[in-house]
């Protein structure tokens, strides 16, 4: 049986109830249900809002170096403090929190296993007390920009197509994996109606992405699966450490979970979120898509145009 | 007169606390209104995301007669914001002319929600307004294309 390549990442419930009081640990929420925090959390966690606190207000993109030791300082995180994320959905927003506190260097970082749901399903106590801690001495170090792709790394990774080039093959030893629902890679859901903001004008995917949803990579409860099973899901869809690896999704928090999973506990040492993900991609004049639904379409239709017309005189 | 006022009154109450929002909103989406599927309905319509993020579907049916709301109602999955606020939009709108529920704007909603603790989520506040909005709008084409056919 194997081992994750780095466990320390990732804790149990019962490590973060050992761990409460320890002045070295900060325990973080993390989650898209941005009232759970108040509706109760664990006692003496902070709340991160992956919205608010993390997003610059203007332009896509997270806050700067300035404004993220302001936010860690205010939270009374120090370089040496161990932060521990936890959240709902699986933990989707505590790794995407985790990828973007590693993206300005933080290096103690940990994601409790099973999150929120984990947690209140072993009864341990919620609270709803606010603490406030001193506000520590903060500075962003070491940035770590090669966790990050951006469109034009995108294009470049899938060797610079023409966007009308009938056949994209990935370069060698680069893979692309698209962790959203099959519906959304085979161009079937797009974004509902009058709910533009976070949805894209066309379905597909990025050629070349492999379909591989998140959610293969958690068991039921939350929790992450085991290395073996890991290991089997991705390499049998040809994914493995040699390669250089992009992951993408909707707007970048599912493929943070799977950039977790690869390089956090199995130690792939070259894999990148591109959090602009589908609602760039999808919204970006003349980039390659292929979108299985519309080629269905397009062939059925064709088909009918075939057949012999029939009719009464 | 006083089926207006009542109706503004839904939502939470303007001197609210903070707290007294979040723990109106978390009773909302805990014991949501007009909750479930409507059959028979006249327009049935899909809001959000799905795979990642909330999703709102609207039952809305007609009262011709009146051009106004026969009954409404939802289903959904999301976040505590977004199902709260369909519960309470919902309560609002069951009996309304359709007229208002065209007229009504993002502002109304984040108000009757409570606009400090829902402002930074407006998306997730108005989700179900945009399904209604959208339910009431295919009902007007239905109406032209009857209208059309004789």
């Amino acid at each position: 049986m194997s081992r994750y390549a780095n466990p320390d990442v990732l804790v149990e419930t019962e490590w973060v109830a050992d761990h409460l009081a320890d002045p070295k640990v900060r325990v973080v929420e993390s989650d898209e249900d941005v009232l759970l925090y108040d509706a109760g959390h664990i006692p003496g966690a902070v709340k991160v809002d992956w919205h608010a606190d993390l997003n610059d207000p203007r332009i896509r993109d997270y806050v700067d170096a300035f404004g993220f030791a302001q936010l860690l300082s205010r939270l009374g995180i120090g370089t040496d403090t161990t932060v521990v994320f936890y959240g709902d959905k699986s933990n989707w927003w505590a790794c995407y929190a985790y990828w973007v506190f590693r993206l300005f260097g933080h290096t103690r970082l940990k994601v409790m296993n099973g999150g929120r749901r984990k947690w209140t399903d072993e009864k341990r106590p919620l609270n709803r007390e606010v603490p406030h801690y001193e506000p520590a001495r903060y500075s962003v170090r070491t940035r770590h920009p090669e966790i990050r792709a951006f469109r034009d790394d995108v294009l470049l990774h899938i060797g610079s197509p023409s966007p009308r080039q009938p056949e994209i093959r990935l370069p060698r030893k680069h893979a692309l994996v698209d962790v959203r629902s099959p519906g959304e890679f085979s161009g079937e859901l797009l974004h509902m109606p009058d709910y533009p903001q976070e949805g894209s004008l066309r379905g597909g995917h990025i050629p070349g992405a492999v379909s591989i949803p998140w959610s293969k990579a958690v068991n039921d409860d939350g929790t992450f699966r085991s290395a073996d099973e890991i290991k089997a899901l991705y390499e049998g869809q040809g994914i493995n450490p040699e390669q250089d690896i992009i992951t993408y999704c909707r707007i970048g928090e599912r493929s943070s979970l799977t950039w977790f999973v690869l390089q956090e506990l199995m130690g792939y040492p070259n894999v990148r979120n591109y959090d602009g993900s589908w609602t760039e991609w999808g919204n970006v004049v003349g980039l390659p898509i292929e979108n299985p639904s519309v080629e269905r379409a397009t062939r059925a239709a064709a088909q009918a145009a075939q057949r012999p017309q029939t009719g009464t005189m | 007169m006083a089926e207006a006022c009542h109706r503004e009154r839904l939502g939470v109450a303007p001197q609210a606390t903070r707290q007294e929002i979040i723990d109106f909103l978390l009773d909302q989406a805990a014991s949501p209104s007009h909750h479930g599927k409507l059959e028979p309905c006249d327009v049935t319509m899909v809001a959000g995301n799905p795979g990642c993020g909330d999703v709102i579907t609207v039952y809305l049916r007609v009262d011709a007669a009146r051009d106004a709301v026969a009954r409404a109602s939802f289903v959904g999955e999301g976040c505590t914001i977004s199902q709260a606020a369909a519960s309470v939009l919902m309560e609002r709108v069951q009996g309304s002319p359709l007229g208002e529920i065209e007229a009504m704007d993002a502002n109304e909603m984040m108000e009757a929600l409570g606009r400090e603790v829902v402002a930074s989520r407006p998306r997730c506040a108005t989700l179900a307004l945009s399904a209604l909005k959208g339910a009431v709008k295919a009902h007007r084409s239905q109406q032209l294309r009857r209208g059309a056919a004789g």
